[in-house]
C-alpha cells in the first residue's frame, strides 16, 4: 500500500478504515483479522483526533503506511498531536468489566480494544511526532 | 457505509434502527437521539442492529449512557448483530447487561 494521509478530523475514520481494509485484502487477512485491526487503528486513530489534535487546539494529519512482510501486516500511523503512549493508559480490567452498565467507566475501552485487535502493538515518539504500530501476522488469521 | 439511525417509540418501547458504521463521528447522532427519546420515559429500549457493520468503542459508551439516562431498570435489546459487534460486546462484559436477540417480539 502506498502512503497516505489524512486529515485529521473525524471525518477522516471511515477513509482510514478502508484504507486499512484494502491493506488487510491484499495481505489475506480473514473478516475477523480484518475487523479486528480496523478497530484498533479506528480507536487509536480516534484518541490522536480527538485528544492529540482537536482537545489541544492544534490541527494536523494522520500519515498512515503499512508493510507486508515474513508473514506479517504492519500498519502504521504517525502524527503530530500531543505526545501520548496509550500503552500508559489505564484499561479497564475483569472488574469493571463485570459492574453493570449504568456504573461502567467509559475511559479506557477504545485503547483495550485497539490492543485486542492486533497481535503487537508497539508505540515510538521519534523527531517530536507519535508512531503508534499495529502488528498482524497474518499466517495465522489468512483465508487460506 | 455511512451511519444512519431512525426511531421511534411505541407503546413505551423504543425503537431504534442502526445501518452503517458507528464511530466517533457519528456516536453523537446516536447520543442525540437517546436523549431526545428519553423525554417520553420508555420503558425498553430496541436496537435494531441487523445492517450495523462497525462499531467502535464511542457506540459502547452511547450504551453506557442510555442506561444511565433511560434509567438502569429499561432493559436493552440488541437485535441481530452482526457477529464482529457481538465479539465487541462480549469481550467488554456489556453482553452481561443488554439482551441480544436474533428477533424481537413485543412481547420480550
Amino acid at each position: 500500500m502506498e502512503p497516505k494521509s489524512f486529515a485529521g478530523t473525524l471525518d477522516s475514520l471511515s477513509l482510514i478504515r478502508e484504507y486499512v481494509t484494502s491493506a488487510a485484502n491484499s495481505a489475506g487477512l480473514d473478516r475477523k483479522a480484518t475487523y479486528g485491526l480496523c478497530l484498533a487503528v479506528d480507536e487509536i486513530a480516534t484518541n490522536i483526533i480527538v485528544h492529540g489534535y482537536e482537545g489541544a487546539g492544534r490541527s494536523g494529519v494522520l500519515d498512515m503506511r503499512t508493510e507486508m512482510e515474513s508473514g506479517t501486516l504492519t500498519v502504521i500511523i504517525e502524527d503530530d498531536g500531543v505526545a501520548f503512549d496509550p500503552r500508559e493508559n489505564k484499561l479497564p480490567d475483569s472488574e469493571d468489566f463485570s459492574k453493570p452498565l449504568e456504573n461502567r467507566p467509559i475511559g479506557g475501552l477504545g485503547v483495550f480494544l485497539a490492543f485486542d485487535g492486533v497481535d503487537e502493538f508497539k508505540y515510538e515518539r521519534s523527531g517530536g511526532r507519535n508512531r503508534n504500530i499495529f502488528v498482524v501476522h497474518h499466517q495465522s488469521h489468512t483465508n487460506t | 457505509m455511512p451511519f444512519s439511525i431512525s426511531a421511534q417509540i411505541v407503546n413505551d418501547v423504543a425503537k431504534f434502527t442502526l445501518s452503517g458504521e458507528l464511530d466517533a463521528g457519528s456516536a453523537g447522532n446516536f447520543r442525540t437521539e437517546i436523549e431526545k427519546i428519553a423525554a417520553q420515559k420508555p420503558k425498553r429500549l430496541v436496537l435494531f442492529v441487523k445492517d450495523l457493520t462497525f462499531m467502535a468503542s464511542a457506540g459502547l459508551r452511547v450504551l453506557i449512557f442510555a442506561k444511565q439516562k433511560l434509567g438502569a431498570e429499561v432493559p436493552i435489546y440488541i437485535i441481530s448483530p452482526q457477529e464482529p459487534i457481538v465479539d465487541t460486546l462480549e469481550k467488554t462484559g456489556f453482553l452481561q447487561s443488554v439482551y441480544v436477540a436474533p428477533e424481537y417480539t413485543d412481547e420480550g
